[in-house]
């Protein structure tokens, strides 16, 4: 049993979506700019490539983010690892949320959902999407949670870590509010720091190359962690589920740590977080592994994530078909063997609440 | 390919790859591909030893170098990079880039008349 809380799947070109446009957003899809729409991209490009180079044509593809076939899907992954249930996370659908017209990205948001279900949900019965919102527009993406949230086709809410603001300012409670009504998870996944409306991916300023970027990437993800426990939204929301999705393990454990030290001083301010914010992550908040932190020896790893109470927070995620994909037995080989059954499935099957059974 | 035993591949000459491409081969089950660099042939085994990718469906590349303090390119077509996490092997000696620790197992590879033979023996 296996199953994978990170594949990427995604739309070519916006093109694609043509079909579940409204008129006028389509209308704008075609017309803007010279060539249509464009999304807002990163201004740093991998130098050897987004993607895994095995599991798409450079000769045919023509969008930015090359264009994964479910056949491929099945065939280089789901079949290949014996996949039992796979979250789908989106590609260039999650620029949406860092656009500036909040209303275009509302519209694109339902097409991108619309599409995915028919194209890939309703087509495949191993994978699960994650549905995408316009973030900068809280209610709007209430509304377009309450629309499909109830289907099975989809096990969660999808957020990335670019932004203006952080995910637990209140701004943000008409979202966590829908989740918790529908009681659907919450996946906070690093993409598009730095891009659009979202704020930089460090004070420091904009990083020069590609690699400084990917090694800082999970900034974004870091911010919306403390800002979510600093006000309480699991208080407030109780049913909420949080996944943290691709922003390593090791940093969260020294937030936490600071965090909780600073609690004890601070808790005046946010009188909302009751609890020592750390005590909260165990019963609401889980974490991919992929990318997985490799030092040389892996006993360091282990060590450095064991406060994450890792055989209760871990799940297994691959990031198909991107560039620093996590094979399944290689991540679960550099974890300990009695964490290995929590992490390979049943934590995600608890926590997306996955039709999956346990193995006779 | 003309013949493959359990310890050996043969194959006409003439199919030999082209500078920048893989011809790709298995003997008893190992994936091999055959490479050409700089006008002699190469055999690496089909897996990466970073995470175990097949590495021959890589993309084959130059290098960028910093020589004397500028940007230039490297030998030709000498580096095989992985299609997964894109580390960078050189063909010649199969050895990592990035982590000189980690090497690509290598094959030996001999002429034979018309025919080129690859077997498990280490080059």
């Amino acid at each position: 049993m296996l199953i994978d809380c990170d594949i990427h799947v995604g739309h070519e070109t916006l093109a694609d979506l043509h079909d579940y446009l409204d008129g006028p957003t389509r209308e704008l899809v075609s017309s803007s700019g010279t060539n249509g729409l464009a999304m807002p991209s990163y201004p740093w490009n991998h130098p050897a490539g987004w993607v895994r180079q095995d599991v798409y044509d450079r000769d045919t593809s023509v969008g930015g983010f090359p264009f994964l076939s479910l056949d491929t899907l099945r065939e280089r992954h789901l079949d290949r690892y014996e996949v039992s249930m796979g979250i789908v996370e989106p590609d260039e659908a999650a620029a949406f949320a860092i656009i500036p017209n909040s209303q275009l990205a509302a519209r694109l948001c339902s097409a991108y959902n619309d599409w995915l279900l028919e194209r890939w949900l309703e087509e495949e019965p191993r994978l699960r999407g994650m549905i995408v919102v316009p973030a900068q527009w809280p209610e709007a993406a209430a509304r377009e949670i309450r629309r499909i949230g109830s289907r099975d086709e989809f096990a969660g809410i999808f957020l990335p870590g670019a932004a203006r603001i952080p995910y637990g300012n209140p701004v943000y409670d008409p979202i966590w509010h829908a989740a918790d009504e529908l009681a659907l998870p919450v996946a906070v996944h690093t993409h598009f720091e730095s891009v659009g409306i979202a704020g930089p991916v460090t004070a420091a300023g904009m990083p020069d190359y590609y690699g400084e970027y990917h090694t800082l990437c999970g900034s974004g993800m870091y911010g919306h962690f403390v800002s979510i426990l600093c006000h309480g939204v699991f208080e407030r929301f109780p049913s909420t589920r949080l996944a943290m999705v691709e922003g390593g393990l090791v940093p969260f454990v020294g937030f936490l740590w600071r965090l909780d030290t600073n609690w004890k001083s601070c808790r005046g301010e946010m009188p909302w977080c009751k609890r020592r914010p750390s005590d909260y992550v165990w019963d609401h908040v889980r974490f991919a592994t992929q990318p997985l932190e490799s030092p040389d020896d892996p006993d360091q790893l282990v060590r450095a994530i064991e406060f994450l109470r890792p055989a209760e927070t871990l799940m297994y995620a691959s990031d198909f078909p991107h560039w620093d994909f996590d094979e399944p037995e290689q991540t679960l080989r550099q974890l300990p063997a009695e964490w290995r059954e929590s992490v390979r499935w049943r934590n995600a099957q608890t926590f997306f609440r996955l039709p999956v059974a346990a193995p006779a | 390919m003309r013949s493959t035993s359990q310890r050996e591949a043969r194959l006409p000459i003439d199919d030999a790859p082209q500078e920048g491409t893989v011809h790709r081969l298995e003997i008893d089950g190992h994936r091999i591909g055959l490479v050409r660099v700089d006008g002699s042939l190469h055999a690496l085994a089909d897996r990466c030893p970073h995470r175990g990718a097949p590495i021959c469906s890589g993309r084959i590349t130059t290098p960028i170098e910093v020589r004397d303090g500028e940007l230039g390119l490297g030998e030709r077509a000498s580096i095989l990079r992985c299609p997964w996490h894109k580390w960078e092997f050189e063909i010649a000696t199969g050895r990592c880039v990035v982590d000189p620790r980690l090497r690509v197992r290598k094959y030996a590879v001999r002429l034979e008349g018309d025919e080129i033979v690859v077997t498990l023996e280490h080059p």
